[in-house]
């Protein structure tokens, strides 16, 4: 004999990911640790900006990267050469990083002997935006050549981020232009902070680590 | 597509809770989603054909998607509920506010949520 029942369950399918993402978040917080991630299209400049950051940065803190790509380590090697602790996730076929894939990385190490963490995800304007990842702060980095309309189109991911990197600029004024995406960023969220850099140049590298809280001597 | 990571955090949670239930098989799961959350019904109900293929507790059950309406919260106001108008052309997701009227809004995104589960239990 079988009978059916009707369970109510109200919970999240996220549910989780967010416990793993906000016990990573307590965690950092109680440790006195900082946690960024880093979200963005493909080829808008988030390794490169964050060898810069490591660069800047891991004179003074001790520095640990987690990238997250389908294939290769090439982006966690170039990062390692500046300085950085860094770690690669091969996600195969999957297009964001993920709160349990943080963790197992974090798992891994001694999270004492680091100050400041980011992961690096996946290059993807859509899919990273619905994944919490336990950061304490959600970046969002385009650049100018991804044409004007790139953060229209792609307004959730801006939503949920707190600070906008233009990237690329300096290449401004030379067939592209900064200001439509500065413009519409701040349309779309007015209270995230807006930021111009040239991972190449440097330009923006200062006003970026300001924005991430992170003070320099 | 994240549609399938999705759908393979709604079978573990099912599972568990089969388990707990002393349940043979799933019959229904129900889901709720909010209109921007970037799920598409379709992807997810093949990403779940997929993944319960071969698990016999959950032959034959159906995933039943209900899509939320929307719902702001405006950063001028802190009206909280749905909007009076949906974006437009220009942002697509600033929608207006239904009290002040004003654009400056933020989406509060309803995350895919297991409301209900049908299971079949053995006496």
């Amino acid at each position: 004999m079988t009978q059916e029942k009707k369970i109510t369950v109200k919970k999240q399918a996220y549910l989780v990911n967010d416990e793993i993402a906000d016990n990573i978040r307590r965690l950092m917080k109680e440790k006195n640790k900082l946690f960024f991630n880093i979200m963005g299209s493909i080829g808008a400049g988030k390794t490169l900006l964050l060898e810069r950051l490591a660069e800047k940065l891991s004179p003074h803190y001790k520095i640990f990267v987690i990238n997250g790509d389908v294939a290769t380590t090439i982006d966690a090697d170039r990062i390692a050469a500046k300085g950085a602790t860094t770690v690669q996730i091969n996600t195969g076929g999957g297009c964001h990083l993920s709160a349990n894939l943080i963790q197992k990385e974090l798992d891994k190490i001694n999270i004492d002997d680091y100050d400041i963490f980011f992961a690096e995800n996946v290059g993807n304007l859509i899919c990273p935006a619905a994944w919490d990842v336990g950061a304490q702060m959600n970046m969002v980095v385009v650049s100018i050549t991804e044409g004007e309309y790139v953060i229209k189109k792609h307004p959730i991911i801006f939503k949920g981020a707190n600070i906008a990197v233009i990237n690329k600029c300096d290449l401004d004024g030379l067939g592209f232009d900064s200001g439509t995406l500065v413009e519409d960023a701040n349309k779309i969220k007015s209270d995230m902070e807006v930021i111009c850099t040239s991972a190449k140049t440097s330009l923006g590298l200062e006003a970026l680590i300001d924005a991430l809280g992170i003070q320099l001597p | 597509m994240h549609e399938y990571s999705l759908a393979s955090a709604i079978v573990e949670q099912v599972k568990k809770i089969a388990q707990e239930h002393n349940a043979s098989k799933v019959k229904t799961i129900k889901v709720s989603a909010d209109p921007y959350e970037m799920v598409i019904p379709d992807l997810l109900k093949e990403a779940y054909g997929i993944i319960i293929d071969e698990l016999e507790l959950f032959k034959d059950s159906n995933l039943e998607l209900l899509i939320l309406p929307a719902e702001i919260i405006c950063i001028d106001c802190d009206y909280k509920g749905e909007p009076s108008i949906e974006g437009d052309d220009e942002f697509a997701y600033n929608f207006r506010c239904a009290k002040c009227g004003s654009r400056d809004t933020h989406l509060n995104i309803r995350h895919l949520t297991i409301e209900t589960v049908d299971l079949e239990i053995l006496e």
